[in-house]
């Protein structure tokens, strides 16, 4: 049973119809498969279908261990976007609800290979010396998550030091622990500074300066 | 759980209007008659202050006394009569610097080659006691986002209308128990929602009841709440706020159109703002006399003036022949 019906189906295949470039969906499962692992699987999958310039590569966490260290993946379900080159966009679960959008969008952007921000938040990128970590936590039903996801994997896309997952935190309930997250989006910048709820750019780039300080 | 994505498929609309009320109806209602493909995204027939107001005895047209309520959906109906559509979600963010505009929700992003701004000005104006402290740890301003965070503990919702009952339902499949705070004595919700919350068994709902302030250092400990009862505190982990006041709702823009002292919005003697085919109506403006009438007329300028905008002329020219 496919998790896309014919009409998303459909809408997917139009937002990926013109992908300006190849992009590769690295997903980590492993073999006895985690909860949601066989459905982030089945998504990759399916949507790969529906686009040439798509491809799924599924590895197992446990047998592949060297690939999943290679991309810095640490906990599954995860999917790696790579373009023209590993920008450092990651999922962390499973991106479905709201989340989907993200998905679809992070794909995009990756075939791009342009970050979509301002000139100001770019020239601070740009100066940028020491590696970033960015965290997003969201639930599927948070309609104000995308937003953060996608500002994230933005900034991740403009800088070769910074990477940037989206982490489901029903999924990852220690996280959410460790990070005491009590609401979403809740952003964690290399794990000092956190923002709460979806800010605008100008905000995060403050908050990212506020990091890089610590 | 893969769903919730019409994301990207939402067609063009020649207006996208943000807000329901006198303003964004009748503006939806003209642009509808103008044959121009229009939306009308809204949070609720009472979110606004037409839509809570009792009885408006002085708009033209209509003797006795209407319920701000039965006035909106009136000409609701109408517009919708003429073809105008009408969603019934939250706007989240806008880009006006795209073509078409773009207007994102909850539910998904509306395209626009005009927008029309009638939020009105219920937005909020100030914090609760330890409201900013807390945000992020326990405080929420959405339990469809973080109802999950709460399983198994207690929590309170404060507000009065459809959205917190909405919200208030959506927790008690979470919480052992929802404590529903009424600033008024009476739900400003539709009757349907307002008896399924009050019947709930997890729900304790406590009418005509003022909170003081939100207790906890790192996370939510409990509120202290008034009512004529007296004072207590309840021990809750989380607070789900839904609360409303008296600024212009103009936050979603986030600094995409130049606003007046307290966040009004400026614009020209078309209703245009700063950004040409971007339009705003009614008590989100400057200077804003709040009545009905005046509301409604403004949407019809606005609907009009957009109607040449999209017909690629710049000038207003009414027709005084008709």
């Amino acid at each position: 049973m496919p998790l896309l019906n014919d009409e998303i189906r459909q809408e997917v295949s139009k937002i990926l119809a013109d992908l300006p470039g190849p992009v590769r969906l690295v997903m980590f499962t492993q073999e006895f498969e985690c909860e949601y692992c066989t459905e982030t699987r089945q998504l990759v999958e399916e949507i790969a279908e529906l686009s040439d310039r798509i491809t799924a590569e599924i590895y197992d966490f446990q047998a592949d261990r060297a690939k999943a260290e290679e991309l810095g993946i640490d906990k599954i379900p995860a999917i790696a976007i790579i373009g023209a080159q590993d920008y450092g966009v990651r999922f962390y679960g499973i991106p479905s609800g709201y989340e989907f959008a993200s998905f679809l969008h992070a794909i995009q952007s990756v075939a791009a290979g342009k970050p979509e921000l301002s000139d100001a938040t770019l020239r601070v990128v740009a100066g940028i010396q020491k590696p970033v970590h960015i965290q997003v936590f969201v639930t599927p039903t948070c309609p104000y998550c995308p937003q953060a996801v996608m500002l994230a994997h933005q900034l991740a896309i403009a800088s070769p030091l910074i990477r940037a997952d989206m982490v489901e935190a029903m999924e990852f309930p220690h996280l959410a622990v460790k990070y005491q997250v009590m609401g979403v989006p809740r952003t964690v910048i290399n794990e000092t500074v956190h923002i709460e709820g979806a800010a605008p750019e100008s905000h995060v780039v403050v908050k990212l300066q506020e990091a890089l300080k610590a | 759980m893969i769903g919730g994505i019409p994301l990207f498929a939402t067609p063009i609309y020649d207006v996208v209007i943000i807000g329901g009320g006198p303003a964004g109806a009748t503006a939806a209602l003209y642009a509808a008659r103008a044959r121009l493909k229009t939306v009308v995204i809204d949070k609720g027939l009472t979110a606004g202050s037409a839509g809570k107001a009792q009885g408006i005895a002085n708009f033209p047209g209509i003797p006795g006394t209407i319920s701000g309520a039965e006035l909106v959906r009136r000409i609701r109906e109408q517009a919708a009569s003429f073809g105008a559509e009408f969603v019934n979600d939250k706007v989240l963010r806008v880009d006006l610097s795209t073509d078409p505009r773009e207007v994102w929700t909850g539910g998904g992003v509306y395209r626009g080659k005009a927008v029309i701004i009638a939020t009105g000005s219920m937005g909020r104006s100030r914090y609760l006691p330890g409201e900013e402290r807390l945000v992020g740890r326990g405080v929420s301003y959405c339990a469809t986002c973080d109802a999950a965070f709460f399983r198994g503990q207690e929590v309170a919702v404060v507000g009065d209308n459809d959205e917190a009952v909405e919200e208030a339902l959506t927790l008690t499949r979470f919480a052992t128990r929802v404590h529903f705070l009424s600033p008024t004595r009476d739900l400003r919700a539709s009757p349907d929602l307002a008896g399924e919350l009050t019947a709930h068994p997890s729900v304790v709902y406590r009418p005509a009841t003022r909170v003081e302030e939100i207790l906890g250092q790192d996370r939510v400990e409990g509120v202290r709440i008034a009512s004529a009862e007296g004072t207590e505190v309840l021990p809750v982990a989380g607070v789900f706020l839904y609360l409303q006041g008296n600024v212009p709702i103009t936050d979603f823009l986030e600094g995409q159109l130049p606003l007046g002292e307290g966040g009004c919005l400026l614009v020209d003697e078309n209703f245009q703002t700063a950004v040409p085919g971007v339009f705003a109506v009614g008590d989100v403006l400057c200077r804003h006399l709040k009545q009905a009438v005046v509301a409604a007329a403004e949407g019809a300028i606005a609907a009009m003036a957009a109607d040449r905008y999209l017909r690629g002329r710049p000038q207003l020219r009414p027709d005084w022949s008709k």
